[in-house]
C-alpha cells in the first residue's frame, strides 16, 4: 500500500495528474456511499447528463486557453437549438436541422470572433452581448413557446448506436477532436502561445486574429451540436432552456485546470472536471442529500478541488526551482 | 473601412431577419409615449414576470390577443425578466408614463407589494395576477388559486395511488407562491391521508423539463420501483416522463401535473400522464381585460376573481385537446 501511494506521488510529481486523484477518490467515496452508483446503468446516466455541458466546456478550454472565454454557449445552444427543431418540424429532414443547428451558433460565434478581433471588443463583454441578443432571438421566434412533436428528431439525444447512447458518442468524438487539436496541430500550439503571451505571439509571425477566430468557429460547432443533443433529448424545442450552462461549462474546464490567465488547459481535463461536476450532482440525489445543501457542497467541492489543484502545482514549481538552484 | 460597412450590413440584415421570423406574434413592447391616446382608449400596462418562463409567456400571448378584441384598450407588454429589479422599475416607469391601468405578474409578490402600492396611491388602476398580491387596499386581483390546483389532482390521487407506493416529486423555485402552495396542499390533501406512501426522492427542477429529466434518470438507477411522479408543473412531469417512456418496468408509473399545456394534454391522451389541472392562460387573459375594462370605464371599483382550475384526465382531454388546436398550440 505504502508502495502504491509513494508510486502515485511520483506520478503526480510528474505531470499534472491531481485533478485526476480528485476524480477516483470522488468515484471510490461515492462507490462506498451508494451501492446503485458504480452500475453501468447509473454510470451510463451521468455521462448523458454531462454530455452537453462537456461539448461546451470543450469549445471553452480553446478559449481560455488563448485567453477569451464564451458566455453566450447557453444562450446559443437556446437559439440553435430551436432553429434546429423548428427546421425538421417544417422539413423532416434530419440532415437538414442538423446542418442549421450548426450553421446558426457558427453564425453567432463568427460575430463573437468579429467583436473579439476586428472591434477589439473585452470577450467577456462581447460574448455577454451576444448571450443577450440570442436568447432574445430565441425567445422571439418561438415567441416563448415550447416547440413540441418533434418526431424523429429525438435521434440524436435519445438513440444509440453499437448500444452506446449518441450523446456519449458526440462526446467522445468532441474530445478526440479537442485533444488532437490542441496537441497535433500548429492551430493548437498557436493556442496556447498566443494565451502564454499575446505580443510575443504576434512578434513570432503567429495571426493572432485569425487563430482567434478559428477558435470561435470551433467553438461554435461544438455549441450547435450541444443544441442538437439537449433539443434532442428533452424531446422539445426549449427557448428558455439550458440557462447558465455557459457556467456550467466554464466550471468543468476551470476546475479540469484550465487557467483563466491563459496558455495552460488540456481535453482530459476539462472531461474530468465534468465528470468530479457529474459525479457530484447524482452521488447526492442518490443518497438524498437535502437540495439546499447540495448548492452549498457543489459550490465548497468546487472550491476544494481548484485549491488543491493549484497548491499541487505550486509545490511542484517550487520543488524545481530549488532544484534548479 | 469597407469591412466595418459590410459588417454592420451584415447585422442590420441578420436583425431584419430575426425580425421577420417573428413579426407576427411579437410580444417586445412598443415605445409608450407620453402622451394618453387623444381617441379616447385607455392604454394599459401588462408587466409579465418574464418572457422566458414558458407559461408566462402563454400568458402574454393571450393577454395580447385578448386585447385586440377591445377597440377602447391598448396594451404595452413589458418583460420583468424574472428580476425583482427589473420589474419594479417597470412599474415605477409605468406610474410615470400615467398608464390608466397597470396590470402586474409578480416575480416575487412581496418585493412587487410596494410598489404596486404605489401604483394605486397615484390613483392608476392596478390589477395583480398569477399569483395575485393579496391585501393591497384599492387593487384588484385576477388568479387561479394554486391550492386548489393541485388539490384536484392530489384528491384523485388518493384512489388511484396504490397502497405503499414509492413516489418521487419534483417541486418549482423555491419562494415562488404558486410552486409551494402546490407542494403545501399536495402535502395536506394527500400525504397526510396516505402515510403508507414513500417520497423516494424530492428534488428542486425550477419548472425547467431538463432538470427533472436528470433527477428522474438517477432516480430510476435507485429504485427499481416508482409507482408515481408528483410534479408540481406539466414541464416538469413531461422531463420525468421521457425517461421511463420505453422502460416496461415503469408502464404503470402515475404522473401529475399543472398547468394544462400542449404537451401535456397530448401526453394524457397518449395514456402516459394520469391528470393535470388546466391553468389557462386564455381565461387568464380573457378575465383580466374584462376586469380592465370594468374598471377603467367605472362600472366596478373593485373586482377579486379566481378563474376555474378543472381537472383534466383521459376522459375529457379531447375537450382541452381542441382548445389548444383553435390557439394553434397542437398541430
Amino acid at each position: 500500500m505504502k508502495n502504491f501511494i509513494d508510486k502515485l506521488k511520483k506520478l503526480n510529481s510528474k505531470g499534472n495528474y491531481s485533478i485526476y486523484l480528485v476524480l477516483i477518490a470522488l468515484f471510490i467515496v461515492s462507490w462506498m456511499a451508494n451501492e446503485n452508483f458504480a452500475t453501468w446503468g447509473n454510470l451510463s446516466n451521468i455521462s448523458r447528463q454531462i454530455a452537453v455541458g462537456t461539448i461546451l466546456a470543450f469549445g471553452q478550454t480553446i478559449l481560455i486557453i488563448s485567453g477569451m472565454l464564451d458566455l453566450s454557449s447557453g444562450s446559443v445552444l437556446a437559439l440553435a437549438g430551436v432553429l434546429s427543431v423548428s427546421v425538421y418540424t417544417m422539413t423532416q429532414s434530419l440532415a437538414l436541422s442538423f446542418i442549421v443547428g450548426i450553421a446558426v451558433a457558427v453564425f453567432c460565434n463568427i460575430l463573437n470572433g468579429l467583436m473579439v478581433t476586428k472591434f477589439k471588443t473585452p470577450p467577456f463583454i462581447a460574448t455577454l452581448a451576444m448571450m443577450a441578443m440570442a436568447r432574445g432571438a430565441a425567445l422571439m421566434y418561438t415567441k416563448g413557446q415550447n416547440i413540441y412533436q418533434i418526431g424523429d428528431y429525438v435521434v440524436f439525444g435519445q438513440g444509440s448506436w453499437f448500444g452506446i447512447p449518441n450523446p456519449i458518442w458526440f462526446l467522445v468524438i468532441t474530445l478526440a477532436i479537442t485533444w488532437y487539436l490542441l496537441k497535433h496541430t500548429v492551430f493548437g500550439r498557436s493556442i496556447y502561445a498566443i494565451g502564454g503571451n499575446e505580443e510575443a505571439s504576434n512578434a513570432s509571425g503567429i495571426n493572432v486574429n485569425k487563430v482567434k477566430m478559428k477558435a470561435y468557429i470551433i467553438n461554435g460547432i461544438f455549441v450547435g451540436l450541444a443544441g442538437i443533443i439537449f433539443m434532442s433529448r428533452v424531446n422539445g424545442g426549449l427557448p428558455n432552456g439550458a440557462i447558465g450552462f455557459e457556467f456550467k461549462s466554464l466550471t468543468a474546464a476551470v476546475i479540469g485546470g484550465t487557467s483563466f490567465t491563459g496558455g495552460v488547459g488540456t481535453a482530459s481535463g476539462t472531461l474530468a472536471g465534468a465528470f468530479i461536476v457529474g459525479f457530484l450532482d447524482n452521488i447526492m440525489v442518490l443518497i438524498g442529500v437535502d437540495s439546499y445543501l447540495q448548492q452549498i457542497v457543489r459550490g465548497a467541492i468546487i472550491a476544494l478541488a481548484v485549491i488543491y489543484d493549484i497548491s499541487i502545482k505550486t509545490k511542484r514549481k517550487r520543488t524545481k526551482l530549488i532544484k534548479a538552484k | 473601412m469597407k469591412k466595418v460597412l459590410a459588417l454592420l450590413l451584415v447585422l442590420v440584415l441578420t436583425m431584419g431577419l430575426l425580425a421577420g421570423c417573428a413579426s407576427e406574434g411579437e410580444v417586445a413592447a412598443p415605445a409608450p409615449t407620453d402622451t394618453p391616446a387623444a381617441d379616447g382608449t385607455y392604454r394599459v400596462a401588462y408587466i409579465a414576470r418574464a418572457q422566458a418562463d414558458s407559461f408566462a409567456a402563454w400568458m402574454a400571448n393571450a393577454v395580447k390577443e385578448e386585447a385586440e378584441k377591445y377597440d377602447n384598450i391598448t396594451v404595452d407588454i413589458f418583460d420583468g425578466q424574472a428580476s425583482d429589479d427589473v420589474e419594479n422599475t417597470l412599474i415605477e416607469n409605468a406610474i410615470t408614463n400615467k398608464y390608466d391601468a397597470i396590470i402586474i405578474q409578480p416575480n416575487n409578490g412581496e418585493a412587487q407589494r410596494p410598489y404596486a402600492e404605489k401604483a394605486v396611491a397615484a390613483g392608476i388602476i392596478t390589477i395583480t395576477t398569477n399569483a395575485r398580491i393579496s391585501g393591497i387596499e384599492g387593487a384588484s386581483s385576477v388568479d387561479a388559486d394554486p391550492y386548489l390546483q393541485a388539490k384536484v389532482n392530489a384528491v384523485a390521487a388518493i384512489d388511484q395511488i396504490p397502497q405503499d407506493a414509492n413516489v418521487v416529486v419534483l417541486l418549482g423555485p423555491p419562494g415562488n407562491f404558486h410552486a409551494d402552495e402546490r407542494r403545501l396542499s399536495w402535502e395536506k390533501e394527500f400525504f397526510e391521508m396516505r402515510p403508507d406512501v414513500t417520497i423516494v426522492g424530492e428534488e428542486i427542477a425550477n419548472w425547467n423539463k431538463d432538470e427533472a429529466m436528470n433527477y428522474m434518470e438517477t432516480w430510476v438507477q435507485a429504485n427499481p420501483k416508482i409507482d408515481a411522479i408528483i410534479a408540481m408543473n406539466d414541464n416538469m412531469a413531461a422531463g420525468a416522463l421521457e425517461v421511463i417512456k420505453d422502460n416496461p418496468a415503469y408502464a404503470d408509473t402515475l404522473a401529475y401535473g399543472v398547468d394544462g399545456t400542449a404537451e401535456a394534454v397530448l401526453l394524457i391522451e397518449e395514456g402516459r400522464l394520469t391528470s393535470t389541472t388546466l391553468q389557462s392562460a386564455y381565461a387568464l387573459a380573457e378575465a383580466l381585460l374584462d376586469t380592465a375594462d370594468k374598471l377603467l370605464t367605472g362600472e366596478e371599483t373593485q373586482i377579486d376573481i379566481d378563474i376555474d382550475c378543472p381537472l383534466v384526465n383521459i376522459d375529457n382531454v379531447q375537450e382541452y385537446i381542441e382548445m389548444h388546436k383553435r390557439a394553434g398550440a397542437i398541430q
